[in-house]
């Protein structure tokens, strides 16, 4: 990867390659989360990479060729290259392409699209988040509600002891949910797991970190019995769901608020936090959050994922 | 610290420790920090076309110990770039590993950065100086 920079400024055009076009993909229903990911390992070709680097605005450009070294230039440049293919796929206009999009942050610094000139109005409420590890770049997509994720390669250590660093940031039921378990192995899996879910909630309220602290509000897992408020604690069971619970009131579920937790190909836990639908019925039972989850190389192949390649761990389809 | 000479404080963390008190940068005439029992003596306020200026910059000992602690977190090699203008981002730091550096940087230092400060970090230069006027704080 030493040439990687090299490569990007000696590519010559001397001929033209088809850029085929990208598969189109219908919205999202309302009820819907779309998850698309890159594995940047599968990702080698120059050419293609050059590509990506096209379509990039000037100031994204600046922003990848400024990171440190060649992996995280490659992961700048996958991750904003996502985003733009994937909001294009959503043909809402033909006049939207990767590289004509425009994007904007909102009063709290959270990125959104900026239709522009697109739309004269009623532009599509399309929300994405984006979140990527040097290993796996991920965009979640949804229709009209607010959405965050994250992800996380499953072998990543903490530098800090996991229960100090729980005390320190985790509020207390997930400190004592942690320190429970004697593996720490399973420890720290758990304390991934919480992590993910607790980045992937505060990204989707969208308004920064202070404005939810992380020890002012609790993940929990419990069992999707309807009418029973059972706390399993077991985030294995594909029968439980994930629920927020608030410090300031812990009576108060903050049920408006739906996640999901997902194993993509064994090796990372992604966290989706999406606002439930005005229509779902609160409170009531769990609701099921539909997911289409895509691997991706854009311009080149796409494809749907289910089963082993991607185990919905809590919070099922 | 407070009392050396030649201080320069960055805009960012003026900011942030105005945040609280609501004070809008361009109707300051007259800076009176809201830092507890310290005064600066030499503070140079340079005037810009637009908007005030102040500058005042953190010890290199402490720029060099965020530095450490810094390569320490993201695992790069001793004689990596590392300086007080470089962005955690743009170094490869994700939201763990910032969250783990401003834990290293409470544990180094003694001090407890809360998460409305912590936001504000960008650049290790932004550590050093909130690290420092948290320090003064106490």
């Amino acid at each position: 990867m030493a040439s990687f920079t090299m490569k990007i400024h000696c590519f010559q055009r001397n001929f033209s390659f088809s850029s085929s076009a990208l598969v189109p993909v219908q919205l999202p229903s309302r009820m819907e989360t779309h998850f698309w990911y890159i594995l940047p390992d599968e990702v080698k070709s120059a050419t293609l990479l050059n590509q990506y680097l096209d379509i990039l605005s000037p100031c994204e450009k600046e922003n990848v060729l400024r990171m440190h070294g060649d992996n995280l230039k490659k992961s700048a440049l996958l991750a904003r290259a996502l985003v733009r293919t994937t909001i294009a796929r959503y043909q809402i206009n033909s006049q939207v392409s990767p590289t004509s999009l425009k994007f904007r942050k909102n009063i709290y610094g959270k990125p959104e699209v900026d239709w522009q000139n697109h739309y004269d109005r009623n532009p599509p409420p399309l929300h994405f988040n984006i979140s990527h590890t040097s290993s796996l770049i991920a965009c979640g997509v949804t229709l009209d509600s607010p959405i965050g994720i994250d992800v996380e390669e499953k072998q990543r250590t903490t530098k800090n002891n996991i229960l100090s660093f729980a005390r320190r940031y985790f509020s207390p039921h997930e400190v004592e949910s942690l320190s429970i378990i004697s593996d720490p192995e399973i420890q720290r899996l758990e304390f991934l797991k919480l992590w993910t879910l607790k980045e992937a909630y505060v990204k989707a309220l969208g308004r920064g970190f202070s404005a939810a602290p992380f020890k002012n509000f609790t993940i929990r897992f419990r069992a999707a019995t309807k009418g029973h408020l059972h706390l399993s604690g077991n985030s294995n069971s594909k029968a439980s769901e994930i629920i927020v619970e608030s410090s300031d009131d812990p009576k108060t579920l903050t049920s408006n608020w739906q996640f999901a937790l997902l194993e993509l190909t064994g090796s990372h836990y992604a966290a989706i936090c999406k606002e439930k639908d005005d229509d779902t019925v609160e409170g009531k039972g769990s609701v099921p959050m539909k997911l289409t989850v895509r691997k991706t190389i854009p311009f080149v192949e796409d494809q749907c994922i289910s089963g082993k390649d991607a185990l919905v761990l809590v919070g099922g389809l | 610290m407070a009392s050396a000479s030649g201080v320069s404080m960055s805009l960012s963390s003026i900011t942030c420790s105005f945040k609280k008190n609501q004070v809008p940068i361009s109707s300051l005439k007259s800076v009176s920090m809201p830092i507890k029992g310290k005064s600066f003596q030499s503070l140079r306020l340079r005037t810009g076309p637009s908007r005030l200026r102040v500058s005042c910059a953190a010890k290199p000992e402490t720029v060099n110990k965020v530095c450490d602690i810094v390569r320490k977190q993201l695992a790069l090699p001793a004689d990596s770039e590392v300086t007080g203008e470089s962005k955690f981002a743009t170094l490869g730091a994700d939201s763990l590993d910032t969250v783990e550096i401003v834990m290293g940087l409470e544990e180094e230092f003694g001090i407890s950065v809360e998460e409305e400060s912590a936001q504000g970090i960008a650049t290790v230069q932004d550590a050093a100086d909130l690290i420092e006027q948290l320090i003064s704080n106490k």
